[in-house]
């Protein structure tokens, strides 16, 4: 059920109380205690650069075939979106979710003098900070924001290492790739450890690593479990993207309302023979997305997830001579779930006019999005997050 | 204060992913004076420069004067002993022999493989049938053996390349060669030949410590960066940026020191640069001979004439002396350290041998004891090497462990290699080095062999057992969702829906094919455990009491010190254990019991520090 139809249903003030910390700034202080409804969050960086125009493809837009004579995709292989756009054929679950009224496309998405540098927009996109930088990432400083003091599983990160985007002054995330080895084996698993008395002066790294020492030791346990407790309930498709461990905490109850996940390896930079190879990561992107908005709903959790989508950057929009395209700036995201407003937000940008290299201009700062999620979903206020006053889209009614 | 760090350009990375840089102070840079060198600064010289030492190597090093000391890391020991073999394990790489000459060139993908094929009638060195089910098939499963085979060749190459980093009297060659697989980052993944990831490593191994301008014209010659960075497609009519903007962002210059125009002007002079097999060559027709605008001057420019315009910029060397300190020595490096790092590479004429041997005889380099996370790879190599072993245990497996541990060689990330210091530690990751120190006290009796049985392909492995049931190929290859009815309700995932259509061929098919032919034709690893004996060690030593043993690990192992308190808890840990605190009374049973002092030891966090 989409929130302004809860909101129509209540009809009262009272009504938008009861509901709690979602609902702007007049109830920001309420979240600060998490409780068994409150928002989740998860983000899916589609890393290496997704081709944003063959993806949600304009298809009406003449100047998109002009650009892309070989790559781009005829209409009648498209999936049907509506008259002006299609999905890539790979996009089946996303066009499932989009027909039940469960995924937003946010068009022009970008930032002011943008980097082509995989390694560097990503810092600018996990930090919201482009050109500047951050010491911590934009969701650790959400997670800040919703508790003030240090708490166990604040974060989630699903991965082989820590993405910037999690980094928190006051949490350690959570960081595990495969739940079944999130343990320590053979007889340590039941032994104590040894503590030292006082703390000793200790390097900082030192410090760093005892720190996550007690965080693994905390969590490691619920973690197994949650995993071991849990049995998909919809098909996530040939690569889930880590989504049924994401599915497995919030099945198992656990507090935790920012998830972050990725697609490994910078598997989207294609700048060589790109249809088939992007059409196959885009329907392991998209199977996984609605496998998963799917299981949320079975298990009764689905008005209380978020997926988010984005990627460092998009590519150019005219294509190369090796079928593939290199890197550009302004790119869509995508929000899916029962909560998300369906529909088209953001300017579409033009593909006439290029500026800076043949590049898109963006017309959707990035960080409205994220204060679009970070206020009107979190319920956080967002400007303290962003350093900065950031118009907001309406991505949730 | 809000910990907002404002930097230019890459640094802004530099300084996100690691402690902020202290206040601005100088390095100290002199040279440690010969009266202060001791045996902790022998094992801190041995740790940085090699893969660490045991006690005995240990003393032999606290012996001599610091200036030899740092020349047997950087010369290699062999140069001082007059032998010119600088690895015990001298015997290069045994080729399983799973290379044709019709698998070159190796197309795309797997639709461009049989395109091909339809077109020409042939692909890969196999004839399309001349009639019967499936024309395609041989061809298909040609495709598949190819891919399987070259990672596991790949495998085993990493082996032996994990087998020198142990073994070699030269160890700072190996370090080095370690240091540029991640600078100059590929995967085998995409690059699909291991014998290009072999020629890749030989350069490494062969060139990493000495002219940087050598070693950069060779790696953008090299076949597998060709590849790996698209260059091999990148021609006169449409340059290919990939490689050319990895070169200046990663390899040498940094991001925010060049423009986008540079991007493309340097590509066109890159135009033409290809691989047949595995040798390079500059395709004439291709190459782009028209003036180029590079770093504000004008010429036409060829890809060596661009290397060399990228080497006359102080940020190249500043980029990459501090990107040579930060493994070597600290994660923390001021600005002004940088700026002095990148004179004295400037000063040793970009010769990384010589700016090493600065760095350390350096004071600075001997301040930086314990500062250090241990990569994954470093952290596997010493373990064993002061363990005593001479060479890598089969079981656990070496690429299965240092991939769970997050870096598996020949298989970075991506083409910026691993990030290094605190990003090779997560919660699950401190488990997971703990159980690896449990894999090698405690091998596996269940340990299946990774290049026997590739488990990562269940799939596979079902497809064959249905074949072996006697169920037909149409059949035995249907997705196992579909076999078995969608059990999960809802509707199915398009990915797993989507059937084999193709009637001249079976994917499914090929690719199980595929896995037998080519575990058929790779060499198998050696998997003999290591072969521990603690207790001799213990008697060797003279050791009585639980609180010399673990005193003696603490040294032998450790480069922080163990608090007190937790140093008596561990000797009470082995009391218990034991019964007694009599060692020598003990000595019958004491094997079991060290061998989980030393896993509980090793798997502190402290351990972790180098």
């Amino acid at each position: 059920m989409k929130r302004r139809q809860l909101l129509q249903g209540l009809g009262s003030f009272a009504g938008l109380q009861l509901l709690g910390p979602n609902l702007g700034a007049s109830t920001l202080n309420a979240v600060n205690q998490s409780n068994s409804d409150s928002p989740i969050l998860v983000v899916l960086e589609m890393s290496g650069g997704n081709d944003g125009l063959n993806t949600i493809v304009p298809f009406a837009d003449d100047d998109y075939y002009r650009l892309r004579p070989q790559i781009g995709i005829a209409k009648d292989k498209l999936l049907q979106l509506d008259d002006h756009f299609g999905f890539n054929p790979g996009l089946r679950g996303l066009q499932r979710l989009w027909q039940q009224g469960d995924l937003a496309v946010v068009h022009g998405c970008g930032y002011e003098k943008p980097s082509y540098s995989h390694f560097n927009s990503m810092a600018y996109w996990h930090t919201a900070a482009p050109n500047r930088g951050d010491e911590f990432g934009w969701m650790g400083r959400v997670a800040d924001q919703l508790a003030p003091s240090r708490r166990e599983e604040m974060l989630i990160n699903v991965g082989t290492s820590q993405s910037l985007a999690v980094k928190s002054r006051l949490h350690t995330p959570l960081v595990f790739d495969d739940p079944n080895r999130f343990q320590r084996n053979g007889w340590m698993n039941n032994a104590p450890d040894i503590q030292a008395e006082k703390a000793d002066e200790t390097s900082a790294n030192q410090a760093f690593l005892l720190a996550v020492s007690e965080s693994a030791k905390s969590s490691s346990s619920r973690i197994r479990q949650a995993w071991n407790d849990y049995t998909p309930g919809a098909d996530y498709g040939v690569v889930p993207m880590d989504l049924p461990k994401v599915a497995a905490c919030i099945s198992a109850g656990l507090p935790t309302q920012l998830y972050h996940v990725a697609v490994r390896n910078n598997a989207f930079d294609t700048h060589v023979a790109q249809p088939a190879l992007h059409q196959r990561l885009l329907s392991y992107v998209s199977d996984a997305v609605h496998g998963f908005v799917s299981d949320m709903q079975r298990i009764g959790q689905g008005h209380r997830v978020v997926v988010m989508l984005y990627s460092e950057f998009g590519r150019r929009p005219m294509e190369n001579a090796n079928l593939g395209t290199d890197h550009g700036s302004s790119n869509i995201m995508l929000l899916a779930g029962a909560p998300v407003e369906a529909g088209h937000f953001g300017e579409v940008p033009s593909l006439v006019g290029l500026q800076d290299g043949d590049n898109v201009q963006y017309t959707t700062d990035f960080r409205q999005v994220y204060a679009s999620v970070i206020e009107d979903w979190l319920g956080v206020k967002a400007d303290t997050v962003l350093k900065g006053n950031f118009a907001r889209l309406g991505l949730f009614g | 204060m809000n910990g907002a760090v404002i930097l230019p350009g890459f640094l802004v990375l530099a300084a996100l992913v690691s402690p902020i840089a202290q206040a601005d102070a100088p390095l100290d840079l002199n040279p440690i004076e010969a009266a202060q060198w001791n045996t902790s600064h022998a094992a801190h010289l041995a740790s940085r420069a090699g893969f660490g030492a045991t006690v005995d190597e240990l003393s032999v090093l606290a012996a001599m004067r610091p200036t030899a000391a740092v020349n047997v890391f950087v010369d290699g020991a062999h140069k001082s002993q007059n032998d010119d073999n600088p690895s015990q394990l001298s015997e290069n790489f045994q080729h399983s022999g799973v290379f044709d000459e019709g698998l070159d060139p190796f197309p795309a993908s797997r639709p461009a493989t049989t395109m091909l094929a339809k077109k020409q009638g042939h692909a890969l060195g196999v004839e399309v049938k001349a009639g019967g089910n499936r024309p395609l098939q041989p061809v298909v499963n040609k495709f598949f053996y190819w891919l399987r085979a070259s990672r596991l060749e790949t495998d085993r190459v990493a082996y032996w390349w994990a087998n020198r980093m142990l073994a070699s009297k030269y160890p700072l060659e190996e370090k080095a060669a370690l240091f540029w697989h991640g600078h100059f980052a590929s995967n085998e993944d995409k690059v699909r030949d291991y014998r290009k990831m072999l020629k890749q490593l030989q350069l490494f191994q062969s060139a990493g410590l000495g002219d940087f301008r050598q070693l950069l014209i060779g790696v953008a010659q090299d076949p597998a960066m060709l590849v790996f960075l698209d260059a091999g497609v990148n021609t006169k009519d449409s340059p290919n940026e990939n490689f050319a903007r990895e070169i200046m962002e990663l390899f040498t210059m940094g991001v925010g020191e060049y423009g986008e125009e540079d991007v493309r002007e340097a590509a066109r002079s890159f135009t033409g640069w290809s691989v047949r097999g595995l040798d390079f060559y500059v395709d004439t027709q291709n190459h782009d001979e028209g003036n180029k605008r590079f770093l504000g001057e004008v010429g036409n420019f060829d890809g060596v004439q661009i290397i060399d315009r990228i080497l006359a910029q102080d940020i190249t060397s500043e980029f990459l002396a501090s990107k040579l300190y930060r493994y070597f020595v600290r994660d923390e490096l001021s600005s002004e350290g940088a700026v002095q790092l990148g004179q004295l590479l400037r000063d040793k004429q970009l010769n990384v041998g010589e700016f090493l041997r600065a760095l350390f005889m350096s004071k600075d380099f001997y301040q930086s004891q314990g500062a250090h996370i241990k990569s994954p790879v470093e952290l596997v190599i010493s373990t064993y090497k002061k363990m005593g072993f001479n060479q890598v245990p089969g079981v656990p497996d070496f690429n299965v462990v240092t991939g769970a541990l997050g870096q598996r060689l020949m298989r970075p990330p991506t083409v910026a290699g691993w990030s290094q210091g605190r990003s090779w530690i997560t919660p699950s990751l401190l488990f997971e080095r703990g159980n690896f120190v449990l894999d090698v006290m405690f091998p596996d009796i269940g340990f299946i062999p990774p290049d026997r049985f590739p488990p990562f392909v269940r799939e596979v492995a079902k497809v064959q057992s249905r074949l072996r049931e006697g169920m037909s190929v149409s059949a035995a290859t249907r997705p196992t969702a579909m076999l078995e009815g969608n059990q999960m309700g809802g509707e199915m995932a398009q990915s797993n829906a989507l059937a084999d259509r193709d009637e001249a061929f079976n994917t499914r098919l090929g690719s199980m094919r595929g896995w037998q032919m080519a575990l058929e034709r790779v060499k198998p690893i050696n998997r003999d455990p290591a072969r521990v004996d603690l207790v001799a060690e213990v008697v060797a030593a003279q050791l009585t009491t639980p609180e010399q043993i673990v005193s003696y690990y603490q040294n032998k192992f450790f480069s922080v010190n163990l608090p007190a308190s937790v140093q008596q808890g561990l000797a009470k840990f082995l009391v218990d254990e034991l019964g007694t605190n009599d060692i020598f009374a003990a000595r019958s049973y004491l094997e079991e019991p060290l061998r989980k002092l030393l896993h509980q030891m090793l798997s502190r966090p402290e351990y972790q520090l180098g």
